[in-house]
């Protein structure tokens, strides 16, 4: 088992390193859109378009020849450098430390109330499959899943921020870096949490009633039934175990989710400068260094949380081992 | 980022700088990113005035506090009769700044100008009746050839830079605007050459320095070199001046927390936090108020404890923040005008701008119809098919003034005498359109079969009007404009295009597109003029366009000249006039006396109406919402000059 974790640490760093010099060499190739505007802007003003050029690669670092700025790359990549970010003046690790809290902010109570609230929904309506109770929750989930994030967003801060007054429009850093344990920032956070939790909700609760009726009918959970084991015990025992194998996946992902898949909908429409934005910022915007970095740091942790994933079945299922590998 | 036509997502107050960026960024964002050049009387008050009594009461209340305009004020200065230092100020934007380095990104960047612009002052402002205003310098000449810049005594650099003096700006324009290996990436080196060499720049005094401009130029004060021109001390820029470590200048302390501002400008740098807040906190020590002769308002300045750039990327976010006073300000697109105006809260002013759209004709050989866009008098007959009133009325809802010419109606240099007007009153009409045009194709492969337009095999024409796709209004123009076309016989196909790729494939042009030409160009402009309208083509065909909002400089009109000439750089549409464009432009721009300038200006505008290079249709305007309770914002073009003494009315 431990030789198994060390290779597939080992693998990380090769899988990581790769994608890092594919994502290199995809950002070299793609076209820079704000050449053309720059170059544009120049002419108009009678200016030369062309030291106009030279002037944004003498800023941005493009004027050393390809391999030489892909060398220089790893090299600081390797020392702990991660560069520094052409379009928000600062140092990459930097920007990505400064974003990272305030994605965790809305997106790790989404997470806890979209696992726990979609999972209890979904192993109810799997033990009470065809009620009305049951068709409530099924239409809530296809609401949830079917709503547009950035619309419901939208919707929510005019009835609830601008006309009702319940909640800030803005949200405010100062309050999220000083309060963030605080009504006021609970506050500005709420409404976030409630656009991403709902389609996370219904998710959950789809997976978690699906693969609890594979097991309400079961021989196992027929066997602890007739011996007498009803309603909790039988829930959480008999059903709700087996039921994790196939979802720990998916919870795995969730958590992962915290910094690989923030919502940049969200984040746009309340106007929180997480890593969402931060990630799409830097690939719009060509700040390579940025984008590296945004990419680096989920690729890792994603193959980390893959293993972590593996280790997790043999948890929950003592059937899988890995003793042999 | 600016893109075709895209609403305005903010009001620029227009701190200085920003103007300087304004200027540059002709069409490019339509009046969108380039709101905000409105007015306000520079010599509000009377210019002698004692200085002003100061009495601070609370200065350290608003440290740490979250801007909130709806919050009574932390601290309370009086200064004068009518204003008071009261409250915190927050213009909400769309985007960020991407660096405060003023000699590199910065300076290219109208979002980063604006938040420098509230910490350092610049050289002087414009305004709106064209005079300069002394901030940090004043600026003058003898002979419109060679221009004395003379400093204040009383400004000084933050940290240990001392006071700022000619030698720190002599050492900045030779070492960086002038620096052949251009180390830092300054992007607007060509403003300090003319004719490919560098303009003579010598210091003369210890607050003294002089440009020798190799001919006359009495526009120069107004040409966004010296205008709204920030600066860095000599000792910041030396340290990385000899290994010319542009990285390392970018990446310094001093340059990313702006520490070497000192009393330069209104506010003093608080926090930076991208994507989210820029906050400025008042500067007691601001040089403007111990400076002589200055208007009184301006010895209390700034009038707000605070002054913060808050980022909303979401548009309706912005508005709705604006509603519920959690900003100050921020601009509003023209389709919810009529909503805020009903807001009591809010107070709306829209103010002219010099961004013209028009309809470009592609008059190069790989048009569809250049034969007969050509021909002055074909395009003087296209420009009686089109109604700019209804576009400008109707469809964007009275939101723009009706262009005739490069030069809106405002501006000095326009001349009704002169100026030719198309496509309004009598002007308009399909039958008018139709019989100015159809004489005119005779000689071409085109003629009318019936009411329809059809090309030599008897094929009905179809022209590609690219576009620029952007708001509802955009789209509603290019279906009128399709609808009027079709009127007089010219079906038209509309194409929307992102502002780059219409950039990238219809507006940059090279001979090595057109696969009918070999051999040398005659000239080559750049890579939107890259030669003779017979040999250099865009990658793809296009007819019509719009989408490319022109800069009309009515402050300094000789800048429109490269839009007219054939070998201008911006010709990608392959214009050759019929006037001496350039010789008239020479001969305007060198007249020291203002009444021959204005002369020859009326008549290159009236030549140029007359031409009708492409069909000029709107000037735009610069709508901002501001809280009711905002003193400063006018209705006028340049207005935003002089922001820093904009202030909250009380009671």
């Amino acid at each position: 088992m431990r030789w198994y974790v060390i290779r597939r640490v080992a693998w990380a760093a090769v899988v990581a390193f790769v994608i890092l010099t594919i994502t290199f060499l995809f950002l070299e190739i793609t076209p820079d859109q704000q050449v053309a505007q720059l170059q544009f802007q120049a002419a108009q003003s009678g200016g030369d378009p062309e030291a106009a050029l030279d002037a944004y690669e003498q800023r941005r670092g493009l004027n050393q020849p390809l391999w030489d700025r892909y060398t220089e790359y790893v090299t600081n990549y390797v020392q702990g450098n991660w560069g520094w970010s052409d379009t928000r003046s600062e140092p990459v690790l930097d920007a990505i430390v400064a974003s990272l809290p305030y994605s965790i902010m809305y997106s790790a109570p989404s997470i806890v109330i979209s696992t726990v609230v979609g999972m209890g929904i979904g192993l109810y309506s799997a033990l009470n499959q065809y009620t009305k109770t049951d068709y409530a929750a099924t239409f809530v989930a296809f609401f949830g899943i079917s709503i547009p994030n950035f619309w419901f967003g939208i919707m929510l801060l005019l009835i609830f921020g601008e006309t009702l007054g319940w909640f800030p429009i803005i949200f405010q850093t100062s309050i999220a870096d000083t309060q963030t344990f605080s009504l006021a920032n609970l506050r500005q956070l709420f409404l976030p949490i409630v656009v991403l939790s709902t389609g996370a909700i219904a998710g959950n609760m789809r997976y978690a009633r699906a693969e609890a009726l594979e097991y309400v009918r079961a021989e196992f959970v027929k066997t602890a039934r007739a011996k007498g084991a009803t309603g909790w015990r039988m829930l959480s025992r008999h059903i709700l175990r087996p039921t994790l194998v196939p979802l720990s996946t998916l919870l795995v992902g969730d958590l992962l989710g915290l910094l690989l898949a923030s919502s940049l909908l969200v984040e746009v429409v309340f106007g929180i400068p997480g890593v969402g934005r931060l990630s799409y910022d830097a690939i719009i915007n060509q700040d390579t260094d940025l984008v590296l970095g945004t990419v680096f740091i989920p690729v890792f942790i994603s193959v980390v949380g893959n293993l972590l994933q593996d280790i997790a079945y043999t948890v929950l299922d003592p059937r899988i081992s890995y003793g042999d590998r | 980022m600016p893109s075709g036509n895209e609403e305005s997502d903010g009001v620029r107050q227009v701190w200085l700088p920003n103007r300087r960026n304004m200027l540059k960024m002709l069409g490019i964002g339509g009046a969108a990113a380039l709101a905000g050049c409105s007015s306000g009387d520079p010599n509000d008050g009377d210019s002698t005035g004692t200085p002003a009594q100061t009495e601070d009461t609370n200065t350290d209340s608003t440290e740490g506090d979250s801007p909130d305009t709806s919050e009574a004020p932390q601290t309370t200065t009086t200064t004068e009769a009518s204003r008071e230092v009261s409250g915190d100020y927050v213009t909400g934007r769309g985007t960020d700044a991407v660096s405060l380095n003023l000699l590199g990104a910065a300076a290219a960047d109208g979002e980063s100008g604006d938040r420098i612009g509230s910490i350092l002052d610049g050289a002087y402002g414009v305004t709106p009746d064209l005079e300069v205003f002394p901030l940090w310098a004043d600026i003058s000449t003898e002979d419109g050839k060679t221009y004395t810049v003379e400093l204040r005594d009383n400004l000084q650099w933050g940290g240990d830079y001392g006071q700022m003096t000619a030698e720190d700006w002599v050492y900045m324009i030779q070492e960086v605007f002038q620096a052949e290996d251009n180390w830092t990436g300054y992007p607007n080196q060509s403003d300090w050459q003319r004719q490919d060499e560098w303009i003579p720049v010598e210091q003369t005094g210890e607050l003294t320095f002089e440009i020798q401009l190799p001919q006359v130029d009495p526009a120069f004060p107004l040409k966004p070199v010296m205008w709204g021109q920030t600066a860095m001390p000599k000792g910041l820029i030396e340290k990385y001046r000899g290994d010319s470590d542009g990285e390392g200048l970018a990446q310094d302390e001093d340059v990313q927390t702006m520490a070497y501002a000192g009393n330069l400008g209104p506010y003093s740098l608080e926090s930076w936090e991208r994507e989210s807040q820029f906050v400025g906190t008042r500067n007691e020590d601001y040089y403007m108020r111990e400076a002589e002769n200055v208007p009184e308002a301006w010895q209390g300045a700034p009038y707000f404890n605070s002054y913060t750039f808050q980022v909303i990327p979401e548009q309706s976010t912005r508005l709705s923040a604006l509603r519920t006073g959690e900003i100050t300000s921020t601009g509003i697109p023209t389709t919810q005008v009529q909503q805020f105006e009903q807001e009591e809260s809010v107070e709306i002013n829209v103010a002219p701008q010099a961004y013209m759209t028009s309809m470009i004709y592609n008059q190069r050989v790989n048009g569809n119809f250049y034969e007969v866009f050509r021909q002055k008098e074909s395009r003087q007959a296209l420009a009686r098919a089109v109604n700019k009133e209804t576009i400008a009325n109707d469809i964007l809802s009275g939101y723009a003034t009706i262009a005739h010419t490069f030069q809106p109606k405002f501006s000095k240099w326009y001349s009704d005498e002169t100026v030719v007007q198309t496509g309004v009153g009598d002007e308009y009409g399909a039958e008018l359109a139709r019989e100015m045009l159809e004489p005119t194709l005779e000689g071409t492969s085109y003629s009318y079969d019936g009411d329809r337009i059809v090309d030599g095999n008897g094929e009905q024409v179809t022209l590609n009007l690219v576009y620029a796709q952007g708001s509802d209004t955009t789209e509603d123009m290019n279906r009128f404009i399709a609808q009027e076309y079709d009127k007089i016989g010219l079906n038209v196909e509309l194409q929307g295009l992102q502002f780059n790729s219409m950039l990238e494939n219809y507006v940059s042009n090279s001979p090595s597109n057109n696969p009918d030409f070999s051999g040398e160009p005659e000239y080559a402009a750049g890579p939107y003029n890259g030669g003779n309208r017979d040999q250099s083509v865009s990658p793809e065909q296009w007819d019509i366009m719009t989408g490319i909002v022109f800069n009309t400089y009515p402050r300094t009109p000789s800048q429109t000249r490269d839009f007219v000439i054939k070998q201008g750089g911006i010709n990608y549409y392959g214009y050759e006039p019929e006037a001496d464009f350039a010789s008239l432009y020479e001969e305007a721009s060198t007249a020291v006396d203002e009444s021959t300038r204005q002369e020859i200006y009326a008549e290159i505008f009236g030549l140029e109406s007359e031409e009708q290079p492409f069909n000029f249709l709107n000037m735009g305007v610069a709508i901002g919402g501001y809280q009711n309770n905002v003193q400063g914002p006018k209705p006028e073009f340049g207005s935003g000059w002089d922001s820093n003494i904009w202030y909250f009315q009380q009671g």
